[in-house]
C-alpha cells in the first residue's frame, strides 16, 4: 500500500504511520509474521509484543484454543520469556525502521507491573500497554481490571516507573467499563485499549469435559464486534473529555469494521483474530479505509474519529 | 520458574530465525476433490509456491470455508513441482473438514504454506520405517517419496476404513511379516518402495491388527545390525503415536512423531497450538506449527 498521509494518526504523543495496530498475543514477539511473503510492517502504525511478565511463564496446558461461531476462544496463559529477556534478546533484532513496537505488561501485583514498566522504560519500545484484563491467568489480569481502584493502583505503579506513553487495556467483563476508564485516566494512563476478550467456555460433549485446559478462555473475533462497539461508545464518553485516545478492537476483519470503530471513537484500530483469517489483511483494510475517506471528502482519519451522530 | 532456557522460543537464535524459510499465501484452486469410503477425500490443489518449497512432514494452513474463522492445518501428501500442485488427504470429521469436502472443483481457497519443521531424512546410513494411521498416512507417503534411495524405506499404513489408494500385491519379502499380509500401496510399489497395510476391518491382504504391532513384528525379526539402522517416523492418532514412541524407546531407535493440535495463526504468532515437551530436564510448551509438527519422541515423555 502506498503511504498516505490521510491515514497517519497521532496517538498519545506518537505519530502512527497508519491507524492499524497488530494486537498483543497475535504476532508473537514481532518477528514471525515477517516470514509471510507480502507482509509489510510499513502497513501498521505499531506492533504490540506478546504479553510479558517479570519472570518467564510457561503458559497454560493445551488445549489452548477452540473455534466458535464467528470467533474463537483462547487461553494461552501469558507464555513469555520474561521482560529482561525480551528487552535484552528480542528487541535488538526487531526492524525498528519499519514500524513502532509497543510492549504489553502483565503482573500479579502492582509492584510487578511497576518492575516490568521500569525494564521496558529503558528500551526502544515506543509505548507500553498495560494488560489489566487478561482473563486466562489465575492471579492478576482481569481481577485488576474488574476493580476500578485496583486498576488505578496498577496504572499508578507503572506511571511512577516510566515516562513512555501508557495504554491501559480494559476488560469488557465488568459492570462499569467507563468507571474503570475514568480511574485509569486519573491514575496517569495516556490512552486506552478497548476491549480485551470476553470470558467464555466450550464443552467437549463426547468426554463431558471443558475443551480448554484452563476451562474458560477469552472470546475474540467478529462475534464480539457489537459488544466491543458498545463498550467503546461508553469509554469514549469519558476519554473524549480528557483528550485521551482509544485503540479500538474486537472482531475487526473488514474496512467497514474499522470505519465503524473510528466513528464510535477509536483513533487507532487493533487487528488480532482478523490476522488468522487473512495474514495479509492490513493493506486491504487500508485501501478500504482510504476509499471511505475519499468518498466522504474527509481529509484525515482523525477527522472521522468520534463522529457518531447520537 | 526456570530462567534459562526460555519457555517461549522465538528469537533465541536470531541468526537462524532470520533464515527461516518464507511462508506463502496463495489462492489455491481445487483441481480435484475425490471422495472415498469412510468420509475420506483427496484434494489436488494448485498451489505452486507450496509445491515448490514443501518438504515431507510440512503442512498447509487452509481456509476451508469463508464462514469459518480459523484455518485448518493439513499435512501434504504429495507435490508436483512442475505442475505446481499439492495433494491432501482428509476425513470429514468437524466443521472445517466437512466444509472442505463439499467445496467444488474450481473453488479457490486461501492457503498458507509450506509450514513447519518436517522429518529429518538426512542420514544416508539410515533406513526409514514410516508408520501412518488414517489421515496420518499422507506425510508418510511424502517422506517415502522424498528419499532418493527406495531401498531405504518401508511404509506401514493402518486404517479402519478402506484405504483411499489403489492397492496391489507386493513383490517385496519383509522379515516378520506373514505371507497373508500381501497388499501394498500400488503407487509406492511402482516406485520400488516397499509397503504393507494393517486394519482390523478385515480388508483383504492386510495385517489383522494395529499398525504399531505390524511394525514391531517386522523390527523384532530383523537382525540386530539391520534393526539398529532403523529410524521410526510416525503420524496418526494419539494411541498409535504412543505405541510407536514406546516401540522406539524399547528398541532404542530414533523416533520422529508428527503431532496435531487446534491451531489459530499457524505461523508461530499466537502460541495456541502447543505440546508439552521435556528438554534437558526442563518442561516447555512448544508450538506445533513452527517448532513442529515433527518432534523427536525423546522430548515427548508425557505424550
Amino acid at each position: 500500500m502506498k503511504k498516505s498521509s490521510t491515514l497517519e494518526v497521532e496517538f498519545a504523543g506518537l505519530t502512527l504511520q497508519t491507524p492499524l495496530v497488530l494486537l498483543s498475543g497475535c504476532v508473537g514477539f514481532g518477528e514471525e509474521y515477517t516470514r509471510i511473503a507480502g507482509f509489510s510492517n510499513h502497513d501498521v502504525g505499531a506492533v504490540i509484543l506478546k504479553g510479558t511478565t517479570l519472570e518467564p511463564r510457561l503458559g497454560n496446558a493445551p488445549h489452548r484454543l477452540y473455534e466458535t461461531p464467528s470467533g474463537m476462544l483462547n487461553a494461552i496463559g501469558l507464555q513469555n520469556p520474561g521482560a529482561r529477556h525480551v528487552v535484552d534478546a528480542v528487541l535488538p533484532h526487531l526492524p525498528w525502521s519499519e514500524t513502532q513496537f509497543w510492549a504489553n505488561a502483565n503482573g500479579t501485583s502492582p509492584e510487578e507491573y511497576g518492575e516490568v514498566a521500569a525494564i521496558f522504560d529503558d528500551s526502544p519500545v515506543s509505548a507500553i500497554e498495560i494488560n489489566i484484563s487478561c482473563p486466562n491467568v489465575k492471579a492478576g489480569g482481569v481481577h485488576f481490571g474488574n476493580d476500578p481502584a485496583m486498576a488505578a493502583k496498577v496504572v499508578a505503579a507503572m506511571r511512577k516507573r516510566t515516562s513512555k506513553p501508557l495504554i491501559t487495556k480494559l476488560s469488557p467483563n465488568n459492570a462499569d467499563i467507563a468507571e474503570v476508564a475514568r480511574c485509569c485516566i486519573d491514575a496517569g494512563s495516556d490512552a486506552l485499549s478497548v476491549i480485551n476478550t470476553l470470558v467464555g467456555m466450550a464443552v467437549d460433549r463426547e468426554c463431558r469435559r471443558p475443551v480448554l485446559a484452563n476451562i474458560s478462555g477469552g472470546l475474540s473475533g467478529p462475534a464480539i464486534k457489537p459488544v466491543a462497539l458498545w463498550k467503546l461508545h461508553q469509554v469514549y464518553q469519558v476519554a473524549a473529555k480528557h483528550g485521551v485516545p482509544i485503540l479500538g478492537q474486537g472482531g475487526i476483519t473488514t474496512p467497514e469494521d474499522a470505519i465503524d470503530f473510528a466513528i464510535v471513537g477509536a483513533q487507532a484500530i487493533g487487528i488480532g483474530t482478523g490476522l488468522f483469517y487473512d495474514p495479509l489483511l492490513c493493506p486491504k483494510l487500508l485501501e478500504g479505509m482510504d476509499d471511505y475517506l475519499q468518498r466522504h471528502a474527509i481529509a484525515r482519519w482523525s477527522e472521522l474519529v468520534g463522529t457518531l451522530v447520537a | 520458574m526456570p530462567t534459562t532456557p526460555f519457555p517461549f522460543q522465538p528469537m533465541t537464535d536470531p541468526a537462524t530465525t532470520s533464515k527461516q524459510p518464507t511462508i506463502f499465501e496463495e489462492q489455491a484452486e481445487i483441481l480435484a476433490n475425490v471422495s472415498y469410503p469412510g468420509d475420506q477425500f483427496i484434494l489436488r490443489l494448485h498451489a505452486p509456491n507450496s509445491a515448490q518449497h514443501a518438504i515431507a512432514g510440512q503442512f498447509v494452513h487452509l481456509r476451508c470455508s469463508e464462514h469459518l474463522p480459523l484455518r485448518r492445518p493439513l499435512s501434504i501428501m504429495q507435490t508436483d513441482r512442475e505442475r505446481g500442485t499439492i495433494d491432501l488427504l482428509a476425513k470429514a470429521v468437524g466443521d472445517g473438514t466437512h466444509a472442505l469436502r463439499d467445496q467444488p472443483v474450481g473453488t479457490k481457497l486461501p492457503l498458507l504454506g509450506p509450514i513447519g519443521r518436517g522429518f529429518d531424512l538426512s542420514d544416508p546410513d539410515k533406513h526409514y520405517l514410516c508408520i501412518g494411521g488414517g489421515v496420518g498416512i499422507p506425510p508418510m507417503l511424502f517422506a517415502a517419496l522424498s528419499l532418493p534411495d527406495p531401498t531405504r524405506v518401508l511404509v506401514l499404513a493402518g486404517s479402519e476404513v478402506p484405504f483411499p489408494f489403489a492397492l496391489a500385491p507386493s513383490t517385496f519379502l519383509l522379515p516378520g511379516i506373514g505371507g497373508n499380509t500381501i497388499m501394498a500401496i500400488d503407487s509406492l510399489e511402482q516406485r520400488n518402495i516397499a509397503s504393507r497395510l494393517a486394519s482390523k476391518a478385515e480388508i483383504y491382504g492386510c495385517f489383522n491388527g494395529f499398525v504399531p504391532q505390524l511394525a514391531a513384528n517386522h523390527l523384532l525379526a530383523l537382525d540386530p545390525t539391520a534393526r539398529a539402522q532403523r529410524v521410526l517416523l510416525a503420524c496418526g492418532p494419539l494411541p498409535m503415536l504412543r505405541a510407536v514412541a514406546d516401540l522406539g524407546r524399547q528398541l532404542q531407535l530414533p523416533t520422529q512423531l508428527s503431532l496435531e493440535e487446534y491451531m489459530a495463526c499457524g505461523i508461530g504468532g499466537c502460541a495456541g497450538c502447543v505440546v508439552e515437551t521435556e528438554e534437558h530436564g526442563q518442561r516447555y510448551f512448544r508450538r506445533v506449527c513452527v517448532d513442529g509438527p515433527v518432534f523427536n519422541a525423546a522430548v515427548l515423555p508425557n505424550l
